[in-house]
């Protein structure tokens, strides 16, 4: 086994720097979301844009528009339902994304010709088309930009929603901003890994970074660089397993995860033992 | 009309809907507890955590259930472990545990040579369910709904409270495993009718139905498992009149259900809410 085989095939190049590419802005916006506590959030709206992008393939539409589309229209749909019932946030969510996605693979179900459901459930990042890169480009592009800008008034929203609104801030806005770059990435993000396992690529480096820092700029830095080579070493190792691409970089970022959190040197398990033992 | 009742004269049609009734109870059951704990997250979690366990049970040669049994039991305990040795939030390292586990099955499906569908796993095949899954759903699911019957008291009120339940003597401990070894069970079930990734719809919006139907938890249960059956019967027929995928009907219908309910529930309802509210302006301007 030639371990440079993948860098003689363009597709394998091509799939691992779209893969980090990705991972990186993942990463990136991970930290928001495991501050915010939105794992949920990130799963339910990775499902809810499946109806989306099965409606764009069939009438033609750019794969985004559909699936940003009822990526908010289900955000908006759990918020009314929320703020109107005595129901519990996490079984509205619960209950709003299972609605969407099972609406999408009824539509699959019914057209089994025009998409192909492993696509949407487990991404295609070996086949994928020039129009789709263009559109990771272009999310990557105008998700780091805002985040690059307005990381400090997002960061107060994630940790303290009150403190920010008692500082002038608009609230509503910042949440709407987040829920907004969530989906996108969200859509980005279902071409590398699937709909299946985008929540991994939201909340795992983040996490990571979380148990080696405290700073929340280094949080950030660290995050994106981990999201970026386990999504560029997962797109690498696929190739050793199928093509399974999603899998490989999910299974990589839960083992360093696992790493650092017996072994980081301030919060890991077996460091925090030996201290005590000492 | 006879293109209406035709199902029922097919053998499969028969068995799915009997399938269909099964998981829908023993679901529907399960989730009043989950909605009132607040673990929409830990189902989907759980679920997507038995894909590892089918595969390695089929590689080993064990029996499927057990695999994914073991595997999503272990997916509860091993978030619990890192939420309690970390300072991570409980739904980051639920997250991060379930697509851990989720993505090791895909890597060891792609691996093995295996005969086993994955689309099958993932969206249920409940329409050429066999003999022998319908034997083992009904043993299951049956057992399932036996325990959770006999410990009801102590499960709700663990569920609602349970910093009273502790105090009242109540082994909060045991009853924590005891719900997640539940939710696994049922997972295990409920994979035959609607597969992996939509378990969690049947595992969370009969309970909201019954929540917004009714304020006793007796009647939540009875509402919750009425719709679970509704939405079972009718998803199957709809689905073979449509040629529709199953697993999408039957949530589809559970979503148009909880709608229903959502709007002209008598005392929860939006419309009731509205209603209410607009007697007490009514009411407050003939004051003045």
């Amino acid at each position: 086994m030639n371990l440079f085989e993948p860098f003689h095939y363009d597709f394998m190049v091509r799939a691992m720097m779209m893969s980090a590419l990705i991972g990186g802005v993942c990463g990136l916006l991970s930290c928001f979301i495991i501050l915010k506590g939105w794992s949920l959030m990130g799963d339910a709206l990775s499902h809810s844009v499946v109806p989306g992008v099965a409606i764009a393939y069939m009438l033609g539409l750019p794969m985004i528009l559909g699936a940003f589309t009822t990526g908010m229209l289900a955000a908006l749909g759990m918020g009314i339902v929320k703020s109107r019932t005595r129901l519990r946030e996490d079984a509205v969510i619960g209950v709003v994304f299972t609605a969407f996605f099972a609406l999408g693979l009824l539509l699959i179900s019914l057209r089994p010709s025009e998409i192909n459901l492993r696509t949407i459930i487990f991404g295609n990042m070996l086949g994928i088309a020039r129009g789709d890169m263009v559109q990771m480009l272009a999310i990557s592009a105008v998700t780091v930009l805002v985040l690059a800008l307005k990381w400090k008034d997002l960061m107060l929203y994630c940790f303290d929603p009150g403190q920010a609104r008692t500082l002038g801030m608009r609230v509503r806005v910042l949440h709407y901003s987040l829920l907004i770059l969530l989906s996108l990435t969200t859509v980005a993000a279902l071409q590398a890994v699937g709909a299946v396992l985008v929540v991994a690529m939201l909340v795992t480096p983040g996490a990571t970074a979380y148990m080696l820092t405290d700073r929340f700029d280094r949080m950030m830095v660290l995050s994106s660089l981990l999201g970026l080579g386990g999504a560029f070493a997962g797109g690498y190792l696929s190739y050793f397993f199928n093509g399974e691409v999603g899998g490989c970089i999910v299974v990589l970022q839960t083992l360093v995860f696992l790493a650092v959190f017996f072994f980081s040197p301030k919060y890991g398990l077996w460091t925090r033992r030996q201290e005590q033992v000492l | 009309m006879s293109r209406i009742f035709e199902p029922l004269y097919y053998p499969f049609m028969q068995d799915a809907l009997l399938a269909g009734l099964l998981v829908g109870t023993v679901c529907a059951v399960l989730s009043c507890y989950l909605v009132l704990k607040g673990w929409s997250l830990l189902g989907d979690a759980v679920s997507h955590a038995v894909l590892p366990g089918i595969v390695g049970a089929y590689l080993l040669g064990f029996p499927l259930p057990l695999g994914a049994f073991a595997s999503g039991l272990f997916c509860g305990v091993a978030s619990g472990f890192l939420k309690a040795n970390s300072r991570l939030k409980e739904d980051t390292v639920i997250g991060i545990t379930f697509t851990g586990l989720f993505a090791l099955g895909l890597v060891m499906f792609s691996k093995a040579e295996s005969e086993l569908h994955l689309d099958h796993i993932l969206f249920g095949n409940i329409l050429g369910i066999e003999p022998e899954t319908l034997r083992q759903v009904f043993w299951i699911g049956g057992a399932t709904l036996l325990v959770i019957l006999l410990l009801r008291k102590d499960l709700m009120l663990y569920c609602f409270d349970p910093l009273q339940a502790r105090t009242l003597g109540l082994n909060t401990v045991f009853l924590h495993y005891l719900l997640l070894g539940l939710l696994s069970s049922t997972v295990v079930v409920s994979l035959q009718a609607v597969g992996i990734i939509l378990v969690i719809a049947m595992l969370i919006t009969p309970g909201c139905i019954g929540y917004l139907l009714s304020d006793r938890f007796e009647h939540m249960m009875l509402w919750s498992v009425a719709s679970a059956w509704i939405s079972s019967v009718g998803g199957i027929w709809i689905s073979f009149l449509i040629d529709g995928s199953t697993a999408a009907c039957i949530v589809l219908t559970q979503a148009g259900l909880f709608l229903a309910a959502l709007l002209f529930a008598p005392k929860h309802g939006l419309l009731a809410v509205r209603g209410r509210f607009a007697r007490l302006a009514e009411n407050r301007a003939a004051i003045r």
